[in-house]
């Protein structure tokens, strides 16, 4: 076969595959674990609230207890734009430094490795990191140039390379942004995990994961890491073009939770997206809970918060009925 | 070389090679091969670092693999982008053995996943999500990935670097074809990011740190070319605040005959390894030349 003909039959192939997959009805989804999860939904108008007191409230409602344990609080520091809201605010992570001191952690220290090569610190700066978090630069760790060791079994490759700051976690506190994302549909707590790959190992941004799939990259930082709590920044959140592109919205909550599943279930049912929808939390449904009714809603209601976030075109599909 | 910035620099260097002879990000940590060559570019030809350097090369050469790459570290299995450092290392030192030899061969065998027959045939249906011209060949930073913009500056570096030892037809190709891919994926305001340009129909922003690698990745491209892009350099470099933004565009423009000026005499306050090697490169007394390759250096 010539390439000429080839390339239009390969399309078409492909085509009809695309077509096919979308006319399957999704399989039914499991059950997830036994039990039902706690996730927290606390209101906190603006980040000069009392998050200290908010973020309290929520990890006792979820019942964690972080005594003795060595904390990672990783935040989601990608890019900066003074006229929008991309990273998670410094706030939200100074409170979370506080709360996690006062109750305990042996250790708390803040680690992220950007998904894009830019001068970390200087982004940090930027979204005033450095100013609002006391000692900032002293309990920050660089994931993407921190020392690496192999584990086995991660999505299915025979080594896979974490920092070392991440493997020697206790428990690791997912400080997401609630946003809309324009590959993933939306990033919440299980996808800032990507942060968590060492650029000087798998580049930047970390393609390897894109190739081994966005969703099943996503699944398997979360069933890898298993140590984890979540507190998602929806005070601020972004709609439309996110993860960098799109607008602020607010809505005001911070949503926390262990069963990070759970928790990002909510954060989308607060967006006016439809969870069993997103492709990464299909996935995932077997790690945590997605359905309503095994999701213990404690603090206030999705209904008394919702606001739907704005969805680009490629996403319309995900809005919740 | 009076003043404190360079020496301070070049000081902190020397007192922070491991004993295995390499170089961590940050003082006290794991070797890693990107801050171990920038860390012997900045030493090359400098007073008291013959020996730092001598050990140095002896502990990157152990890191090179039968199939002719290198692993960016002693604990990480595979070879990765950084042989592309190792190509550029060994054309410093003046060696051309059949080690490097396999070096290149390797940067030649491997291409970004993207100008597969496969994406290539996505892109024709217009099934992919980005805007990308997938019919140019640059690389990735580990085989089996998309080509992105650093790693195919990095390789057009040692390529041309290597090419008045190891001329070849494919060599000439694959350079011209990096530099192909560089410039279409600039960034609509001239500039570039990561090699992302636009997504789903959205133009994206460039950034100050890629696009001074990018025109260190196509030195020798006409002026027609790169005044353009040439600007925006001058411009993120007045602008940016980032010490390693200031220091890529520094190198940059130095390279293609700007007379930047120099930085403030001051000390080093950073304990970034990496950081303080491109600032040591990049002072006017500095070894940014070695990455010089207007005139296939």
């Amino acid at each position: 076969m010539t390439r000429r003909k080839f390339i239009p039959l390969a399309g078409a192939a492909m085509l009809g595959t695309y077509a096919g997959l979308k006319l399957q009805r999704p399989p039914k989804l499991p059950d997830g674990p036994p039990g039902n999860s706690a996730v927290s939904v606390q209101r906190a108008r603006s980040y000069s609230d009392d998050l200290v007191s908010r973020m309290i409230e929520g990890i006792r409602q979820c019942g964690l207890d972080p005594r003795g344990k060595r904390v990672l609080l990783k935040p989601n520091l990608v890019e900066f734009d003074s006229a929008t809201v991309i990273n998670t605010d410094a706030s939200v992570i100074a409170a979370a430094v506080e709360v996690f001191q006062k109750l305990g952690a042996s250790e708390v220290r803040i680690g992220e490795g950007p998904g894009h090569r830019r001068d970390t610190l200087d982004l940090a700066d930027d979204a005033r990191y450095r100013s609002t978090i006391p000692k900032f630069e002293s309990i920050f760790t660089d994931l993407n140039r921190d020392d690496v060791s192999a584990v086995r079994g991660f999505a299915g490759e025979p080594e896979f390379y974490f920092a070392n700051t991440v493997l020697a976690a206790d428990l690791i506190v997912s400080l997401a942004k609630m946003k809309t994302h324009h590959w993933a549909g939306a990033t919440l707590s299980m996808k800032n995990f990507f942060g968590l790959v060492p650029g000087s190992v798998y580049g930047w941004p970390k393609n390897k994961l894109h190739y081994i799939g966005i969703p099943e990259s996503v699944v398997a930082l979360n069933r890898k890491f298993r140590n984890t709590f979540a507190i998602v920044d929806g005070i601020v959140g972004m709609e439309g073009n996110g993860p960098i592109q799109g607008t602020p919205k607010s809505v005001g909550v911070l949503v926390m939770g262990s069963d990070l599943v759970a928790v990002d279930a909510t954060c989308c049912r607060i967006m006016g997206i439809d969870p069993e929808k997103v492709e990464y939390l299909r996935l995932a449904a077997d790690l945590g809970h997605l359905h309503r009714e095994r999701i213990e809603q404690r603090g206030e209601t999705v209904a008394s918060v919702r606001s739907n976030f704005a969805l680009i075109d490629e996403y319309k599909d995900l809005r919740l009925a | 070389m009076g003043g404190l910035y360079l020496p301070s620099r070049l000081e902190f260097l020397r007192a922070t090679q491991n004993s295995d002879g390499g170089w961590g990000y940050f003082p006290g940590k794991q070797s890693w091969f990107e801050p171990t060559t920038y860390a012997m570019l900045a030493l090359q030809s400098k007073p008291d670092s013959d020996a730092a350097l001598e050990r140095a090369w002896k502990l990157v050469r152990s890191w090179q693999l039968p199939d002719g790459s290198s692993r960016p570290s002693g604990q990480v299995e595979g070879g990765t982008w950084v042989t592309a450092h190792a190509v550029t290392l060994a054309c410093v030192r003046g060696v051309y053995d059949s080690n490097v030899r396999a070096g290149v061969d390797w940067l030649l065998h491997v291409v970004g996943q993207e100008h597969s027959l496969a994406m290539r045939t996505a892109s024709y249906f217009h099934l992919l999500k980005t805007k990308l011209d997938v019919s140019h060949q640059g690389w990735p930073w580990r085989q089996g990935n998309a080509s992105w913009i650093e790693p195919t500056v990095h390789t057009l570096v040692a390529l041309k670097k290597v090419s008045g030892r190891y001329q070849s037809a494919e060599l000439e190709r694959r350079v011209r074809e990096g530099e192909e891919l560089i410039l279409s994926r600039k960034c609509s305001d001239g500039g570039w990011n990561v090699g992302n340009p636009n997504v789903l129909n959205f133009d994206l922003p460039s950034y100050p740190e890629s696009t001074g690698l990018a025109l260190i990745g196509l030195q020798g491209r006409s002026s027609a070319e790169l005044g353009g892009p040439l600007e925006v350099a001058r411009r993120f470099r007045r602008e940016t605040k980032s010490s390693l933004a200031r220091v890529w565009l520094t190198i940059a423009l130095r390279n293609f005959g700007d007379s930047v000026e120099p930085p403030p005499e001051e000390a080093r306050t950073s304990n970034d390894v990496l950081l303080a090697s491109l600032e040591a490169l990049g002072h006017p007394d500095g070894n940014y030349a070695l990455l010089h390759t207007g005139g296939r250096a």
